[in-house]
């Protein structure tokens, strides 16, 4: 008899990324985020709806459950999108609705040729598919996986199919977006994990690779062409979400160290993302608008936001002490020894590129002189502690990770490959 | 008697994608809910025994729990299917005074040879692959991929909001066709196909449309441009 939600070293990872990153959520937005009482109550019951949604789709041990929490993912995060009901946040939530019920049918076809293919095995329970992955037609379960990847891609945000992301992040209230941009990603990037397995134990590794692989490269290559050309700093934050999708993806891909180092920037990712997003928020409220051409001298308005929001970025830029250098070292390590030089060489060049956009943005709007004097202006000490500790957390891993976490990523590593 | 049902789908969906009338389009939706509800039915009546009227009432009773999951089936398929999501858009469109989709992407004239071609491809390639298939009709997988082909053309040549929302339901039906061919080994997948039904009629119908429309007047995607990724993009 088979569990419907099961807790292995892999989703024990997402889950602690979850957890972590909601708890500091929610400190940051207190019990208070709307305007009345009865805004709040609705406010807060969703917001609880989808953090239970996401937390069902990281236990469970069923594909089609799976799939149902992904869903309920989608309805309850478009609610928290169009919170404030403006034209642009509206317009954003038609496209994230749109888009990704589109992919989520793509994905239930899916599972639909899964089965089709898996003849006599009759189940969706994970370790049923792993036992019986052999016995799976490879025609059908390729076809399979290509509809699965494009329809949880889709939430996850890899590369062609992005587009709803920045839309959506950028125009969702600001802790709404530090939760999609850490948890919901992951989610479903967690989801392609466990259909990675049975690829892989299935033979068909080969197709896995070229497909991460592409996705992975081109998203980082479409985040190099945009991030010049950014004016919302929002949209920043959500097209680096979509950059550093692209690393876990072509991390996942090479598997082995590669692997290993994508686990590591899941959870580190997490924990740097949803900082930046709140450092936003905070910025958002001093200057009430999201243009970077607007926002000057953010040092001496509000020193302890402009520091946040430096070491955020110079963080999810892999610049040491950041864990992500540590993943990111051990990602090129891994092409390396594939022997795939050109492609590392791509993508070093292409991180690069955004590292140089993104601290080009970050420092201007830290450093820019206004012409008339600055007024200093004070936040509630409640919209910096959050971020303090998630930075802290961040810079702590990249210098020592604990045994205990190490061993804990390592086995997940050895689950998927 | 289903292989005849899923030719008259096939063709439904061919009007759908001819016609810019959206009274038809939902009359299509609705009739394709229909065939739906029909194929279920027929299908689980199959299961049964039937050989004379005794032994059908027997294996009525012991095959009582998967009837109860085939007549909840049976009438979500109906009421969401046929009556809820077509009549929804119906409204829809008569309150903000839509009465067709003009000016698509290209005549309608070229969609028809498209889905023709579509369907034509679907049917090919789904008859010419049977043994891959193993257990299941080639007619059903070349109708439902193509029709699912087909929505994603509809999609993409037309303009207003509404007509997306008709072209997702078409994907849905042939998404639902394509998990009744397996139905037999796993019950379970209609299931889950139903409740993405329940999805996309209550929320992208009932709720956003409404706001979007309280917001807009007359939803057209043209209009849903503002977010960009570039200043110059909107100076032009």
């Amino acid at each position: 008899m088979n569990n419907y939600f099961v807790l292995d070293s892999l989703n024990i990872l997402f889950l602690i990324a979850l957890v972590v990153v909601t708890v500091c959520v929610m400190f940051y937005q207190g019990f208070n985020y709307c305007k009345n009482a009865k805004e709040n109550l609705k406010y807060y019951s969703i917001f609880f709806l989808f953090f239970l949604s996401m937390v069902g789709a990281l236990l469970s041990n069923h594909l089609g459950l799976t799939w149902v929490f992904v869903e309920a993912t989608t309805l309850t995060s478009a609610y928290l999108i169009m919170l404030h009901k403006s034209k642009n946040s509206l317009e954003a939530t038609w496209k994230y609705v749109f888009l990704c019920s589109i992919g989520i049918s793509l994905a239930f076809v899916g599972i639909i040729l899964l089965l089709i293919g898996s003849g006599s095995v009759n189940s969706l329970f994970y370790n049923d598919l792993y036992a019986n992955a052999a016995a799976i037609n490879p025609f059908w379960l390729k076809l399979s996986f290509i509809f699965i990847l494009i329809g949880f891609g889709t939430k996850a945000g890899f590369a062609p199919v992005h587009s709803w992301l920045p839309d959506a992040h950028a125009e969702a209230p600001s802790p709404v977006s530090a939760m999609l941009s850490a948890t919901l990603l992951n989610s479903a990037v967690l989801v392609i994990l466990r259909l990675v397995k049975l690829m892989s134990l299935a033979g068909l590794g080969h197709t896995v690779q070229v497909l991460m692989l592409t996705m992975g490269l081109l998203s980082i290559f479409i985040t190099a062409v945009y991030v010049y050309r950014i004016k919302n700093y929002k949209r920043m934050l959500a097209y680096s979400s979509v950059e550093n999708m692209g690393i876990i993806s072509i991390g996942i891909a090479l598997g082995s160290l590669g692997t290993i180092g994508a686990l590591i920037h899941v959870l580190c990712h997490s924990l740097i993302k949803s900082s930046l997003f709140l450092t936003s928020g905070n910025i958002l409220h001093l200057y009430n608008t999201k243009e970077v051409d607007e926002v000057k001298d953010l040092v001496s308005k509000n020193k302890c936001t402009s520091w946040l929001w430096l070491l955020g970025a110079m963080l999810i830029l892999a610049i040491p002490p950041s864990p992500l250098f540590l993943s990111e070292f051990l990602i090129i390590k891994q092409f390396l020894l594939n022997g795939q030089v050109v492609l590392c060489v791509v993508t070093v060049l292409l991180l690069t590129i955004i590292l140089f956009g993104i601290m080009n943005t970050v420092l201007k709007m830290n450093y820019t002189t206004n012409n008339n004097e600055t007024e200093p202006v004070k936040l509630p000490i409640s919209n910096y502690i959050p971020q303090i500790f998630l930075i802290a957390t961040a810079i702590v891993l990249g210098i020592y990770m604990p045994n205990g976490l190490f061993e804990l990523i390592k086995n997940a590593g050895g689950i998927i490959w | 008697m289903i292989n005849l049902l899923i030719v008259i789908f096939g063709i439904s969906m061919l009007y759908m994608a001819t016609s810019s009338r959206i009274a038809a389009q939902t009359n299509m939706l609705r009739l394709q809910g229909i065939i739906l509800c029909f194929i279920t039915i027929i299908s689980h009546i199959h299961e049964l025994d039937t050989s004379s009227i005794w032994a059908a009432i027997t294996s009525l009773f012991t095959h009582i729990d998967t009837l109860v999951g085939a007549a909840f089936l049976i009438v979500e398929t109906f009421v969401v299917k046929a009556l809820i999501i077509p009549n929804v858009l119906d409204r829809v469109a008569e309150k903000s005074n839509i009465k067709r989709d003009n000016n698509p992407q290209f005549p309608n004239f070229y969609t028809l040879v498209i889905s023709t071609i579509i369907l034509f491809a679907g049917f090919m390639i789904a008859s010419s692959q049977a043994d891959i298939l193993q257990n299941i009709s080639s007619l059903y997988f070349g109708v439902s991929v193509s029709t699912i082909i087909t929505a994603f053309v509809f999609i993409a040549i037309k303009k207003k909001l509404l007509t997306h929302v008709i072209g997702f339901a078409m994907l849905e039906n042939g998404i639902f066709l394509l998990s009744l061919s397996i139905a037999k080994e796993m019950p379970l997948i209609v299931n889950l196909g139903v409740l993405l039904d329940v999805f996309i009629a209550v929320f992208i119908l009932g709720l956003l449309i409404g706001e979007i429309g309280n917001i807009y007047g007359n939803p057209d995607v043209s209009q849903l441009c503002n977010l960009k990724d570039s200043e110059m993009a909107k100076d032009e």
